[in-house]
């Protein structure tokens, strides 16, 4: 449980805090404004993305075959901008597991691997691998739009509290998923062709 | 109402696509066209309502090396609930050595609808597919049903594109994260060798995918708009 604890703490060294989820991108477009509209985001997000992002996490826990896993990703991710930013994500806590947690399993991983692949094989239970990345997928959108939007923290974080993480990462053990979000896949584009100053990767 | 229909187009000596097996079942009637040429084209018809609550359909279609098929509908369809509550599925599964374009008409998921759709294709190292997608949430003035539609596509086994779209659950249909809003959704997968470079604006996109082929998805709040967006592409 310490070493989820850790990958889902905001000062993990994982390079985690530069992206934003397409927050940063609905947040240019005024489609996040306030806590409402914030909580609709994270929602979504959580029960796509996030559940897709959280039933890879935990086949790579079950220990599935990896190679495998990259390539169904990857077909389960039709935006290259948001392939990306799960291969930066995946590089950079990699980067820190493989100091922190190594093992022959670890660095079978390739050099920039999806973030839910890293996560499950460092953290080995599927459920508490399932729950950090659930977790993950909403906790880095909900401080963006404290950073971006001046929103309330305490408002945010009770909205991220009342979220049903627990429930996602419990489905996300049953079955490998393929729920895509068009609108995210669309705001991820977006936020790569924008023009002018961006505070994140994505 | 159970119903299977099954399709297969081979290349004939003189070079033209020909049907070799034209099965169908109420209400999936497949009309062949009458002219000879490299390119088949076959309309699917739904010959009763359908689907409705109950409903089970599966379509086969199989198209040999070097042969073309266009799989046309003619129609919108209504997806709609039946007498006894249960939900209804489609599945169209494509097994591609040559060439398929399959352009269904928009499908519409009216309100109390509750669909499974399921498209799979496989392909073989040289096969192509066009497959457009257009759905609609509801008649206008009613709120869309719930439908769970999925595509995969695999070249030689090797998974090319693998979505889920789940619609009708208003934490994801309203969501700037989910479906933003929109009544419209549509997408073109292209599986082909051409390269396209990514493009898009704020409601539409053009992405390469990771394993080869384009994706264009759009989102819009009618018909028209999102056909529109689509056929310029």
């Amino acid at each position: 449980m310490l070493t989820a604890l850790i990958l889902a703490d905001s000062r993990f060294p994982g390079g985690g805090h530069v992206h934003s989820g397409g927050l940063e991108e609905a947040a240019a477009r005024r489609l996040v404004t306030d806590e409402p509209s914030l909580e609709s985001f994270l929602h979504g997000r959580l029960l796509t993305t996030g559940l897709l992002a959280a039933g890879f996490a935990a086949a790579a826990a079950r220990g599935e075959d990896l190679e495998l896993l990259d390539l169904e990703l990857d077909a389960r991710t039709p935006s290259p901008a948001q392939r990306e930013a799960s291969r930066a994500q995946g590089r950079g806590m990699l980067r820190a597991a493989r100091r922190a947690w190594p093992s022959a399993r670890l660095a079978s991983l390739p050099a920039s691997p999806h973030q839910p692949l890293v996560i499950g094989v460092v953290v080995g239970d599927p459920y508490e691998a399932a729950l950090t990345c659930a977790y993950l997928a909403v906790s880095g959108p909900a401080s963006a739009a404290v950073r971006l939007l001046g929103l309330d923290p305490f408002g945010v974080n009770a909205i991220v509290a009342a979220l049903p993480v627990e429930e996602v990462a419990s489905r996300a053990c049953k079955e490998l998923p393929a729920l895509g979000s068009p609108a995210l896949d669309l705001l991820a584009e977006a936020h790569v062709r924008r023009e002018g100053v961006r505070l994140f990767g994505s | 109402m159970k119903a299977s229909a099954r399709l297969v187009v081979e290349l004939d000596s003189h070079g033209n696509s020909v049907v070799r097996v034209l099965r169908s079942q109420a209400p999936l009637t497949l009309v062949p066209a009458r002219r000879v040429g490299p390119v088949a084209l076959v309309h699917l018809v739904s010959s009763v309502t359908s689907p409705l609550g109950g409903d089970s359909l599966e379509l086969t279609v199989e198209v040999g090396p070097g042969a073309s098929l266009d799989l046309r509908g003619v129609a919108a369809t209504l997806m709609l609930p039946g007498p006894t509550g249960l939900p209804s599925s489609s599945s169209v599964r494509f097994s591609v050595e040559g060439s398929v374009r399959y352009l269904p008409e928009p499908t519409v998921v009216t309100s109390r609808a509750h669909h499974t759709a399921v498209v799979e294709a496989e392909l073989d190292g040289h096969a192509e597919l066009l497959l457009r997608e257009v759905l609609v949430l509801g008649r206008v003035g009613e709120p869309g049903g719930v439908l769970s539609s999925s595509v995969r596509a695999t070249r030689c086994g090797k998974p090319l594109l693998h979505q889920q779209l789940a619609v009708g659950s208003p934490l994801i249909d309203s969501s700037p994260a989910g479906l933003a809003g929109k009544r419209v959704i549509g997408t073109s997968l292209m599986l082909d060798a051409v390269p396209r470079a990514s493009d898009g604006g704020e409601w539409w996109n053009l992405v390469p995918l990771a394993a080869g082929g384009t994706l264009a998805t759009a989102l819009g709040e009618d018909v028209v708009t999102v056909t529109r967006v689509l056929d310029a592409i």
